[in-house]
């Protein structure tokens, strides 16, 4: 029996300690946002944030988390669509869906730490996920909206 | 059929309404669905690329504490019915696939026994004990050893590996050859890619034996066609599956097969009377799912002085893996019938051959004639070269012009309402070609080397069932869909497409609202789920807004037609001919202009649903409308890429500095989403020619079964790309619709590579293979011819 802090709330469940983060947060929680692409932490579709920052779930086994804060895309925008969320759809970053929440939680991490990147900055960090639809153009767009959205939310 | 005259709904750019659920982690991919109960399967593969079967032992795997069996082909070959692929195609041999294998393998990862446990993790680990008895064969690795004579054979029902050949020509390319001015030859090879859709394959089969009846979910691009395959393949009525199709984590063509693994999981749910599950893991995906492209394509042309094409004669080779999933010609057969797109060729010549080698089966990929463009505009600046002339100026005395369409390929296709020489005049401007020529020389003397790619592209779109027929391809083109005013006046309709992420639920809406003449908000686009959806050909090429918003459009139309005489019967006029449906709303034209009726869309539905008796005398109750729709032959789209790239010839580092693309696509359905994939097919295009490669060695191990080895670009490798807009509709497709999707892949793998050849022009080198790796342009350049060489040494030293 293991006890992970997932999106703020403590939930306890049986796992071998091979068993990884992300088939714990998919199979025993119901939390099947956050997808998994390859298995080797090359994709980043299963990106979570472990004490608020990015995460591979898929190489992170679950007994690992105990004493951990874990936020996943179900945590994001619940009420409404963060302004990154919002931006993906507006600047049609997203086709397939598939690697979407990966990058969400990447760049919810990042422009709390960055909040005014350059276009470099940001292919950069998004270099660590793959995106096979939408050749990046429109992500790079997308969170560059966002940064500016949330600057002048700020002020 | 044709409108040129303005739309409401089509042509908005809608956000899309899927996005709500993609951005918040609440999609329903495969894995998402939960199947009380399910068991998981895992694949035993073969370590080997080509060995006989011996024997398999599968007692001590069966022996695990949680796994519910193990099985082999000889049990698949009792459930299940071999997979037999015989079209009547001149020059093509049948062949016949097990579910499983029973006698040898064929690959490294061809899957040769399944065990089933209660979770994945017990499944693998039971995978890892069977016990398999080989004996290595020699495994064919290479075009060159398939054909060569006495060769192993990959298919021992077969003469020989050569699984198809044909020959075609049209006038007199032996005349022409000795009529030229010179003869230019020219040698292009595509390398072996795959797909690498961000979700893997996958399904869930659920056998129900009170309705003795399948329920098979799967990510599936074209789900009708799967479920007669899956009815056929396990010999029951097409009447006892349902395919139900969730979202799909891109498809890219990968999607489309009925694959063994997907068959297999499908029987033992039936044997076992319990659900099975199967999700394909990373290595499965690259080393066993479908691979695409490898062929070689050789062009002959015999050219006038000025450049102009007297004949064209192509060869044409694929290695075309171990298995066919699909007629063996089919890939390389569009890239020939096409071959000579936007350029005046009457005298044109192709050869073909297809061989079976010893690695994953082919299939397509977005744009299963992909190497097309590179093979015909790489061909012009070749005879560039050799004629100094100017690459432009060769295409611009060969281009198709305006007063040439309707246009009559020498292969028989018909092109008409295409723009090559509109999209190329306006690629060029938007690059500059002359300042670009100036800043070359300029930058040359610098010691750096920056070169323009141009690459002008007729992508054939949409396949009408008369195209299957002349192309000797077993199926059709045609597409179905349904349109339902439901009683409160709202819209549900459906259609045979399976998206894997081009925006359906938003695009497909506009042609319906379009039709109709309500807002797309109130329409809603379902898919996916055989029982739900007509029998339709599914998602493929770049036939979605042609095939499947043309029968929407059509199928509303027809529906708008029945609403508006309800309306007029209710307003008392004699016809309908002065109504018209807007927003939902029926108005009517009274001296020019449009005014309320106070009669809703709402309004007719009630009637038509609860009132019946009120309709017009012959007229059936309800709204409920259906149609199929055969697209034309083939409907074409056509653009101009231009491509600036920059090689550091020290090190053979390729940098694209600028991407120009100038697209005539018709009429757009919704310009985000058609954007969106623009982008996308240039992106898989640029990713292809700079970096994917699956590799086998020499002894057929794939050695490119992790993403960190098969590399697929990132946000740091693509640039921005440049989109110019034509609109030219077709005249023969409902709402002037053309498609395009793929052609973004064909325009870029040839932009790109004549970029490289234009900046390394100075060394006299030629690169006439992918990837462009750093290593392979580097390779090129130690081997330049001397002078050249020392010239473009001499010129790079100077100025470091």
């Amino acid at each position: 029996m293991i006890s992970l802090t997932v999106n703020g709330q403590t939930r306890e469940t049986v796992a071998e300690p091979r068993r990884l983060l992300c088939d714990v947060l998919r199979e025993d929680f119901n939390l099947t946002g956050t997808h998994v692409g390859c298995e080797h932490g090359v994709c980043g579709a299963c990106t979570v944030l472990i004490d608020d920052k990015p995460a591979r779930a898929c190489l992170t086994y679950a007994v690992q988390m105990e004493g951990h804060e874990i936020t996943t895309i179900e945590a994001v925008g619940e009420a409404q669509l963060s302004p990154l969320q919002r931006a993906l759809h507006e600047e049609h970053g997203l086709q397939c869906g598939f690697c979407t929440p990966g990058i969400v939680m990447t760049f919810e991490a990042f422009l709390r730490d960055v909040p005014d990147p350059t276009e470099e900055e940001v292919r950069d960090v998004l270099s660590g996920n793959l995106c096979r639809c939408t050749g990046y153009q429109n992500i790079v767009a997308a969170v560059l909206k966002a940064a500016a959205t949330m600057r002048e939310a700020r002020l | 059929m044709s409108e040129t005259g303005p739309f409401h709904y089509i042509g908005k750019p809608l956000g899309r309404k899927e996005d709500q659920r993609l951005v918040s982690g609440r999609g329903r991919y495969l894995d998402d669905i939960v199947v009380p109960g399910a068991l998981h399967a895992c694949f035993v593969r073969s370590p080997h690329a080509h060995a006989r079967i011996l024997g398999i032992s599968v007692d001590t795997a069966r022996a695990i504490p949680g796994v519910a069996g193990v099985f082999t082909g000889q049990d698949l070959e009792k459930w299940t019915n071999r997979l037999r692929l015989a079209p009547p195609i001149e020059g093509l041999h049948p062949t016949e696939i097990a579910t499983l294998p029973t006698d040898k393998v064929r690959f490294h990862g061809d899957p040769v026994a399944v065990v089933v446990a209660c979770d994945r993790y017990v499944a693998e680990d039971a995978a890892e004990l069977v016990e398999i008895d080989y004996e290595p064969l020699q495994p064919i690795v290479s075009l060159d050893s398939a054909l060569a004579p006495g060769a192993m054979l990959v298919d021992e029902s077969l003469p020989t590996n050569l699984v198809s050949h044909q020959k075609f020509a049209a006038g007199n390319v032996d005349g022409r050859r000795r009529q030229a001015h010179a003869v230019v030859e020219a040698s292009f090879s595509q390398h072996r890619q795959t797909h690498v859709p961000i979700e893997t394959r996958g399904c869930a089969a659920v056998w129900d034996p009170g309705r003795a009846h399948l329920t098979f979910h799967a990510g599936n691009q074209v789900p009708h066609p799967l479920r007669s395959m899956l009815a056929m393949r396990l010999g029951i009525a097409e009447t006892q599956v349902t395919v139900i199709s969730p979202d799909v984590g891109g498809g890219f063509g990968q999607k489309i097969a009925l694959y063994r693994e997907e068959l297999t999981v499908a029987a033992l749910a039936r044997h076992l009377r319990q659900p099975v599950r199967w999700r394909e893991d990373r290595a499965e995906n690259l080393m066993a799912a479908s691979h695409a492209r490898e062929n070689l394509c050789r062009t002959r042309a015999s050219v006038a002085r000025d450049g102009r094409i007297l004949g064209l004669e192509l060869e044409i080779v694929e290695d075309f893996g171990a298995y066919c999933f699909y007629p063996a010609n089919y890939m390389s057969r569009v890239v020939a019938m096409i071959l000579t797109g936007p350029y005046r060729i009457e005298d044109y010549a192709f050869e073909m051959k297809v061989a079976l080698t010893n690695k994953c089966g082919n299939g397509p990929m977005r744009a299963p004639m992909a190497i097309t463009s590179w093979v015909m505009d790489g061909t012009l600046d070749a005879v560039a070269r050799e004629l100094d002339l100017d690459p432009l100026d060769v295409r611009r005395v060969n281009m198709l012009r305006a007063s040439d369409f309707p246009y009559r390929m020498a292969t028989g296709e018909v092109l008409e309402d295409i723009t090559p020489a509109e999209t190329l005049e306006s690629a060029v401007k938007a690059v500059d070609y002359d300042a670009f020529r100036r800043r070359q020389r300029d930058l040359r003397g610098e010691g750096r080397y920056i070169g323009l790619g141009i690459c002008t592209v007729v992508e054939s779109t949409t396949y009408g069932s008369a195209f299957y027929k002349s192309a000797g391809i077993a199926g059709s083109g045609h597409e179905a869909a349904w349109v339902r005013v439901e009683p409160s006046g709202v819209v549900n309709a459906s259609v045979g497409l399976g998206g894997t992420g081009q925006g359906y639920e938003t695009a497909l809406s506009q042609t319906v609202a379009e039709g109709l003449g309500v807002d797309p908000s109130q329409v809603s686009i379902l898919t996916g789920n055989t029982d739900v959806a007509p029998y339709g050909m599914g998602s493929r090429g770049a036939r979605g807004g042609t095939a499947g918003g043309g029968a929407l459009y059509l199928c509303a139309l027809k529906a708008r037609e029945q609403v508006l005489q309800i309306a007029a019967h209710r307003l008392d006029l004699n016809s309908a001919q002065e109504l018209r449906l807007l927003d939902g709303q029926v108005e009517r034209q009274i001296d020019g202009r449009w005014r309320a009726t106070g009669l809703s869309l709402g309004d007719i539905a009630k009637i038509a649903y609860l009132d019946p008796t009120r309709l017009p005398e012959g007229t059936s109750p309800g709204l409920d409308f259906s149609l199929t729709y055969d697209p034309p032959p083939m409907t074409y789209s056509n653009s101009t890429h231009a491509c600036e790239v920059e090689v550091d010839v020290r090190t053979g580092k390729l940098s694209i500095i600028r991407y120009v693309v100038s697209e005539d696509c018709g009429t757009v359905i919704n310009p985000i989403v058609v954007r969106g994939q623009q982008q996308g097919a240039i992106a898989m295009g640029l990713s292809g020619s700079l970096l994917e490669e699956v590799l086998y060695d020499e002894n057929g191990q794939n050695l490119s079964a992790t993403l960190a080895d098969y590399l697929v670009a990132t946000a740091c490798e693509l640039p921005n790309f440049e989109i110019l807009h034509h609109h030219t509709p077709n005249r023969r497709t409902p709402a002037g619709i053309k498609g395009m999707a793929e052609g973004g892949v064909m325009g870029a793998i040839g932009a790109v590579t004549n970029a490289v050849n234009d900046a390394l022009a100075p060394f006299g080198v030629v690169a006439d293979r992918q990837p462009l790796s750093p290593q392979y342009l580097w390779s090129l350049l130690q081997n330049a011819p001397t002078a050249s060489r020392q010239e473009g040494k001499e010129r790079s030293e100077r100025h470091e």
